[in-house]
């Protein structure tokens, strides 16, 4: 398949859970003509031959969170001629981006036995904060519809078609009832890139803004609305979820944080009468 | 060739409604109407009368919609769900064209119509008015849309008239509704038990002649008329001053509103979807990897949605405002000059399920008013009539203050009790000449007056014996907007004897608790022996309402705050469920009151005001009362702030 004239295609991925690539896997239909006409030689997830580059088109997962990842974008960029982000956490940082607004180091030594091993940076923070980005596929994980939307209009040398509309659009086309109008669920659909195809509202249940901001979303206007029955606390913990560190997101992100305080780890009890340990 | 005549009216028992469905469904046709789903009125298709949603009713308010089960065995009591028929139409999604590419070979094919042979069951007339206006726009051009031309060729349509309203329906305001005059194949009416089913089209005749049941009654169609005229009435037709409404809305392109507006519109394109004239769409093409089969889909796409109006170059639309701006100055103003009539039919979907509850008709109001106000201005009573009073009894007098009683008055008139909340009588009595009273309660048998002695004739009328008789003439003026506040936070100000006009809205409110969010009255006398209605005020606290005092000065006994009634608003905001507020006092009093209102967060148009004026024919004859474009007695008492605009916070006028 080492085709020289096929585009050479990376995935790889930083601070993440893998689902994003997994997207790219579970394309069952389109993953083997996908694989006559993208060159994948950088997919660790999928492949154990590697390659550190040249890539026409480079796929990142994930945030920036350890300094090695740091080092690593910016390599990986300066080895790419389009670089795309895949999914929320390396567009907007993902659901680690909250450690931005908490003590780092007091939530490490509640986690981990041994924080001093941990060698991880004070913020999670998206690709594009570090090097230019071409292109970005929002979502927690991306939606596959999209990523082949993606590679076809990369193949064609079209721009891909990716709205910038809220997920009202898409519940309206599918003829779903309202949640926020008809339920009172505090669904931020209005105020969320669409993408998804209004998956949860088809399930009676309210967006979680998985795809992040839409383009101008009115944050303020829903959060005041949503304000009439509930306490501005649980307004903001609304957007403190995998996009809260996206710009539009993040001063109501910012103020639901502080209340999510880290639980000190326990101590282990001294072994005695099973342990090693004499 | 000799036209038959066209059939009467037929009656359709409920339960035989089957019959109906049977016939529709001749020649394979599907029959869609209302169904419910996943909480509301949804359109879908109907196989026996069971699926209609018989009992149910929806309580619309702006950005809210519940259902609630009445029980009953009317089919058609749920007025307009989210969808439209546009659904069917014009659907949300469709393919519309095919491009093949081979080698160096492109190709392209138009994909053609083929649309589903539907019965459309229970189009209301602001519905019909609707596929009026697509018809207009999408097949009554130079160029058509084949798809949808096929789809309207290919259905029939029932209509429904309503007997019932929903609380953003403005149809009659449009000029729509609520009555089925055409467009429709065939039209129901529902009665008490049953249907008067008519015709409207040729083939809505044969139908009716192959519909069993007997010949519609005098006595049930006037039965059926009726219902509908009471639909008109309940509505009213004044939420939107439809004529002259182009230029007005066309001078505003400057309005600083639109920013106001934008700062509240999310541009999540809600309105535009659920608008059943509304037509935009984008066709993208989705191809297969290699470009070489590709479907060009049309969907419905909204000026709402940042990309609508961009090219290479930029954004003509770039702001919020400028695309809420373009969607009203299009639905309301340049609709007309392009398709020959309004692109709104009063539907009220828009206001329903704006997420944050944006109106129409507010913002019609605030941005292009009419030159004289809009507001619901009830048929009035014979009594009326300048001259002519009724004479009604007094049957208790109860002190509020030193100087101030509320008397209990029996009309002879019972017109009089059906006035509403912040609507006044004009009192006469032999010998002193007539002056206006708010009317402070409606009873059932009985009127509620409360009365400071001022002058001679407040001093006589105070005085009057029990059993004792005076003239009563009204009701009159505009009431409170009560509807307005429905679903929302309500404020209401009072200071001194202000609280009295304010009653029966309280009274109103609390009869229909469950309808409004929180509620506070903030009550301003001049000292606590000042204060009316003191044993009610705890009654309000245990009814749901937050009362909260201040006295001018303190006196015996007083433990509460002491300071002006703006004092127990100025830390409060208001923006929480957008809130509407009702403010009555001294003129001083209210101007200090709305700023702080303003202040904290509601819009004109939502702080109402009653004021007071010299009045003596309360009719808008005499004069008196006259300022700037309005009598207040007939236009008023009761205005928003916007409609006053800079008149109300001057001296001198």
């Amino acid at each position: 398949m080492a085709d020289k004239q096929l585009p050479r295609v990376g995935v790889v991925k930083m601070a993440s859970c893998d689902g994003c690539q997994l997207t790219l896997l579970d394309l069952e239909d389109e993953l083997v003509a996908i694989g006559q006409r993208f060159d994948l030689v950088e997919f660790p997830e999928a492949t154990s031959s590697r390659s550190s580059g040249p890539y026409d088109v480079l796929l990142v997962e994930g945030s920036i969170s350890t300094p090695e990842q740091l080092e690593q974008i910016v390599e990986l960029r300066a080895r790419t001629k389009l670089l795309v982000t895949i999914g929320a956490c390396a567009t907007s940082g993902g659901i680690q981006a909250m450690r931005n607004w908490s003590n780092e180091p007091e939530w490490r030594a509640s986690v981990y036995p041994h924080p001093e091993y941990v060698d991880s940076l004070a913020t999670a923070t998206p690709v594009a904060d570090h090097v230019q980005v071409d292109a970005e596929l929002r979502g927690c994980p991306i939606d596959g519809r999209q990523l082949v939307e993606l590679l076809t209009a990369l193949r064609l040398g079209r721009r891909p078609q990716l709205p910038d509309e809220a997920v009202c659009n898409e519940c309206k086309r599918k003829g779903r009832v309202c949640v926020l109008v008809a339920s009172d669920l505090p669904c931020l659909g209005p105020v969320t890139a669409t993408g998804c195809g209004a998956l949860c509202p088809g399930y009676d249940r309210a967006c979680y803004a998985c795809f992040g901001p839409k383009d101008q979303p009115n944050v303020a206007s829903l959060a005041q609305w949503m304000g009439g029955s509930r306490t501005p606390q649980q307004v903001d913990r609304l957007f403190a979820m995998f996009n809260g560190y996206a710009p539009a997101f993040r001063d109501a992100a910012q103020r639901a944080v502080p209340v999510m305080q880290p639980v000190p780890r326990p101590r282990r009890p001294k072994a005695t009468t099973k342990g090693k340990a004499s | 060739m000799v036209m038959s005549a066209p059939p009467g009216a037929t009656f359709l028992p409920r339960e035989r409604f089957d019959a109906l469905l049977d016939l529709l469904r001749e020649g394979g046709r599907t029959v869609i109407g209302p169904t419910l789903r996943d909480g509301a009125v949804m359109l879908g298709e109907i196989a026996t009368a069971a699926d209609l949603p018989a009992g149910w009713r929806d309580v619309q308010a702006p950005g809210s919609y519940r259902l609630s089960d009445g029980n009953g065995p009317r089919l058609f009591d749920v007025v307009n769900g989210p969808q439209s028929w546009k659904q069917f139409t014009f659907p949300p999604r469709i393919p519309v064209a095919t491009a093949r590419r081979e080698g160096t070979d492109s190709s392209f094919a138009p994909i053609a119509p083929d649309p589903p042979r539907l019965a459309f069951l229970g189009v209301r007339a602001c519905e019909l008015a609707a596929l009026g206006v697509q018809d207009r726009v999408l097949a009554g051009g130079t160029y058509v849309d084949e798809d949808y031309r096929a789809r309207r060729e290919s259905s029939i349509v029932v209509a429904v008239e309503c007997t019932r309203a929903g609380a953003n329906c403005f149809c009659a305001s449009m000029g729509t509704g609520p009555e089925v005059r055409s467009g429709h194949d065939l039209v129901l009416t529902e009665v008490e038990d049953g249907f008067v089913v008519s015709s409207g089209s040729p083939a809505g005749d044969r139908l009716l002649s192959r519909l069993p049941g007997p010949r519609a009654t005098a006595a049930q169609i006037a039965a059926a008329s009726g219902a509908v005229a009471a639909t008109r009435a309940a509505m009213g037709d004044d939420a939107v001053a439809a004529e002259g409404l182009r230029d007005r809305l066309m001078d505003k392109l400057d309005s600083p509103r639109w920013a106001e507006v934008a700062d509240r519109c999310l541009a999540c394109a809600n309105c535009t979807m659920v608008c059943p004239t509304c037509f935009c769409s984008s066709t993208d093409v989705h191809s297969d990897l290699d470009g070489t089969v590709n479907v060009a889909e049309r969907e419905w796409d909204s000026c709402f949605n940042i990309g609508f109006a961009k090219v290479a170059g930029g954004n003509f639309r770039p702001n919020r405002s400028d695309r809420y701006r373009q969607w009203l100055t299009h639905k309301f103003a340049t609709w007309h000059d392009q398709f020959g009539s309004s692109g709104c039919v009063g539907c009220g979907r828009c206001i329903t399920w704006c997420p944050v509850g944006i109106d129409v008709r507010e913002e019609l109001a605030a941005i292009a008013p009419p030159a004289i106000p809009v507001g619901r201005i009830p048929p009035r009573p014979a009594a009326a009539t300048t001259g002519r009073f009724d004479v009604a009894t007094l049957r208790e007098v109860h002190s509020e203050t030193d100087d101030t009683k509320t008397l209990r008055l029996t009309p002879g008139d019972p017109a009089l009790l059906g006035g509403q909340p912040g609507q006044f009588v004009m009192v006469e009595q032999p010998g002193f000449p007539a002056f206006p009273i708010s009317c402070s309660r409606y009873g059932t048998e009985s009127l509620f007056l409360t009365v400071r002695g001022a002058g001679p004739a407040t001093a006589a009328l105070i005085n009057t014996p029990i059993s004792g008789e005076v003239g009563l003439r009204g009701p009159l003026g505009r009431p409170w907007p009560i509807d307005r506040a429905l679903g929302r936070d309500v404020v209401v100000v009072a200071g001194g004897i202000g609280l009295a006009p304010l009653r029966p809205l309280i009274d109103a409110l609390i009869a229909d608790r469950d309808r409004f969010g929180s509620i506070l009255l903030a009550y301003g006398a001049r000292t606590p022996g000042d204060q009316l209605f003191r044993d009610e005020l705890i009654s309000w606290t245990k009814a749901g309402i937050e009362v909260v005092q201040i006295v001018d000065r303190s006196g015996p006994g007083w433990t509460g705050r002491v300071g002006v009634v703006t004092n127990l608003l100025d830390q409060r905001d208001f923006t929480r469920r957008a809130s509407v507020a009702f403010v009555v006092g001294p003129e001083r009093m209210m101007q200090a009151t709305t700023r702080v209102l303003r202040d904290g967060g509601i819009p004109a148009e939502r702080i109402f005001v009653s004021l007071e004026r010299h009045m003596e024919c309360g009719i808008g004859l005499c004069g008196h009362c006259q300022m700037g474009p309005f009598f207040i007695c007939k236009d008023g008492p009761v205005f928003s702030l916007t409609e006053l605009g800079d008149l109300f916070s001057r001296e001198g006028i």
